[in-house]
């Protein structure tokens, strides 16, 4: 018999495998697009979750997409072979030499105040730690002041959208250990067990689609939970949900820590993909565009989001090359945005249920009819 | 007897108002209390005092022997009060049904709450209050789109199902049909002796149907407490609310 909710697992189903089969098809430079797309949509999941069910509007997901990209592509600096050729003893990052003071040791400890910093990024694991906890202790704190204050709605969005700016602010301006607004450029690959992640490689493709298969079907048996449960009924009425006994900032922090942890794994990904890391991942901009993604795709559902975020971007990839359309592109999406909200509100998800319900409703009579006419 | 619920010198000042001024009751387990008074007596004031809404600046509150006073208003949830508002208060996105497998969350905790569905005690329990409380016809429906009794009804089947020691309502029968009065007075009724409840009520009709002990609060101050006919008799009660009419007229 067809449900809706059979529909809804048989679209996760038919997406994974589509991912899975795509590089069969894809050339390798758009194997490396399709990757990126990927990890945008690993992103919309993210938004997904804290929004979507949460009803936490982030207009400062880049920030966590951004420590996870730094602390990964910080490794992969030290990792490459411009850093490792310095003539000294440790690996040091060509622009930390451009940057250096007249005189200044040219050792990682010690070439700027704050260069200690970079010891333990050696080791390529601990980068990716690093990628996973910064993001995780970073909306921990901000969660637990955020949601302890009862701060809600608009007020929260509006605090994240002015801590993303701050610190891409503050990484900019610190240019001799962080390059800056060039960022960390030239890395190193990423490797496990010796095997080399090439950023155009279908194993390097396979790792963001594994990770995002991963994201899709663990971030929906999480939302399910008795607790992703809950976290909806606080979406829906607050109140309600404390005086039913639930110590409602809590469940908003610990959502929105898995949704940064989330973010944090897509900004590694995207450094292994695109091999740099910018400031332009805490852009105001992109922030926005994910919510975008969400909106387009539909907020409520985390396949909705995600086939939202390679939506636009496979459109906008193809529109970019237009010149006509590289300028317009950005009204073009605050548009798409305008109508969705007014028109889609659910996004193409919502769409996608509503005819998915039309279609059951008309074979439920059918199934009946049949089902009665076998008891006698 | 036990005593349920203890309020010892309750009272909290806004600017310029003394809300609820020293209040003082006992509530025994198993007590229907009503609590009369007019608009501006502090009734719903002191429920938010009670649920922890709002912070008393003196008195005390016990929960049988637990000094609640002042906790953060999801402990007291916790501790065995469960609260129904004014307007009444429930998950709209959710059905019915998933309103109560939320209320019936036996553990609060994040961790305690990361499996998937519902325990059997817990669904034959609901489907038990879903009966209880009419809605067994609508429980796969969405709480947006019942009516305002069955909304109100909802909302009292999520505290039924959370079980709590004390109930409080404010105001249950707000907005409802002489019909739909009666069956909340019915559902009510059935709790009693199970659960301890306070509530507060405008409607006569409905306080006459249910009332066992009446406490008239006027100005933020208790100012009589006893049984129907001697509320109905006491001089001050008359002169502040009643008219000289008595109760089973319509008081506005």
């Amino acid at each position: 018999m067809i449900t809706t909710r059979n529909l809804d697992r048989a679209a996760y189903i038919i997406f994974i495998a589509l991912i899975l089969l795509a590089p069969l098809v894809l050339q390798e430079f758009w194997l490396n697009r399709i990757a990126k797309f990927l990890v945008f949509g690993i992103l919309g999941v993210a938004v997904s979750i804290c929004w979507g069910y949460g009803g936490i509007l982030n207009l400062g997901q880049g920030l966590f997409f951004g420590a996870g990209a730094y602390m990964l592509a910080m490794s992969l600096k030290l990792a490459s072979n411009t850093s490792l050729q310095q003539g000294s003893d440790q690996p040091v990052p060509d622009f930390m030499l451009w940057n250096a003071e007249p005189g200044a040791p040219t050792e990682l400890c010690c070439i700027s105040k704050v260069s200690f910093l970079w010891l333990p990024f050696q080791s390529q694991w601990f980068g990716v730690a690093m990628g996973v906890v910064l993001p995780i202790v970073l909306a921990f704190v901000l969660g637990s002041i955020v949601f302890r204050k009862r701060i809600a709605g608009v007020f929260v969005s509006v605090i994240t959208l002015a801590l993303v700016l701050l610190v891409r602010l503050l990484v900019i301006d610190a240019q001799p250990v962080t390059n800056g607004f060039n960022g960390l450029t030239d890395l190193g690959t990423f490797q496990v067990a010796g095997f080399e992640f090439e950023p155009y490689s279908r194993a390097t493709y396979y790792l963001v689609a594994g990770f995002l298969a991963l994201a899709l079907v663990g971030g929906r048996l999480l939302v399910e939970t008795r607790a992703g449960l809950i976290l909806q009924a606080i979406r829906d009425d607050q109140n309600r949900a404390r005086y039913l006994g639930f110590d409602v900032p809590v469940y908003q922090v610990f959502f929105f820590t898995v949704s940064a942890a989330i973010s944090g794994i897509a900004g590694m990904l995207y450094v292994i993909v695109a091999e740099f890391a910018s400031p332009t991942f805490m852009d105001l901009s992109f922030s926005i565009t994910m919510v975008v993604w969400a909106a387009l795709g539909g907020r409520s559902s985390l396949l909705g989001a995600c086939i939202g975020a390679l939506l636009i971007n496979v459109v906008a990839a193809t529109v970019s090359e237009t010149q006509m359309f590289v300028e317009a592109w950005k009204a073009m999406i605050g548009l798409v945005f305008v109508l969705v909200v007014l028109f889609l509100p659910r996004g193409l998800a919502g769409f996608g249920q509503d005819i998915a319900e039309a279609l059951s409703a008309r074979r439920k009579p059918a199934a009946v009819a049949e089902a009665e006419g076998r008891t006698p | 007897m036990n005593v349920a619920l203890t309020i010892d010198g309750i009272g909290v000042s806004f600017p310029g108002l003394k809300a609820v001024d020293g209040v003082s009751m006992l509530i025994q387990q198993g007590e229907l209390r009503v609590l009369l008074g007019a608009n501006g007596a502090g009734k719903t004031t002191l429920m938010d005092l009670i649920s922890g809404k709002t912070r008393s600046t003196e008195g005390r509150v016990f929960l049988f022997d637990t000094e609640i006073t002042n906790w953060e208003p999801h402990r007291i949830a916790r501790a065995g009060v469960g609260r129904k508002f004014q307007i009444p208060s429930v998950f709209r996105d959710f059905t019915v049904r998933g309103n109560l497998d939320v209320a019936s969350c036996s553990d609060p905790r994040v961790r305690a709450n990361l499996g998937i569905g519902i325990s059997r005690a817990r669904r034959a329990r609901i489907n038990e209050v879903l009966e209880l409380t009419g809605l067994a016809d609508v429980a796969d429906e969405q709480a947006a789109s019942l009516s305002h009794g069955q909304t109100q009804w909802l909302e009292l089947a999520m505290l039924i199902v959370q079980d709590p020691k004390l109930i409080l309502l404010d105001e249950p029968t707000a907005g409802m049909t002489q019909a739909e009065t009666h069956k909340t007075a019915e559902i009510v009724k059935g709790l009693r002796g199970q659960h301890t409840i306070l509530v507060v009520e405008h409607d006569m009709a409905f306080v006459r149907e249910i009332a066992e002990t009446i406490t008239v609060m006027h100005l933020g101050k208790v100012l009589a407490e006893g049984d129907i006919t001697a509320i109905e008799n006491n001089a001050d009660v008359r002169r502040a609310y009643l008219g000289s009419h008595g109760i089973g007229v319509e008081a506005a």
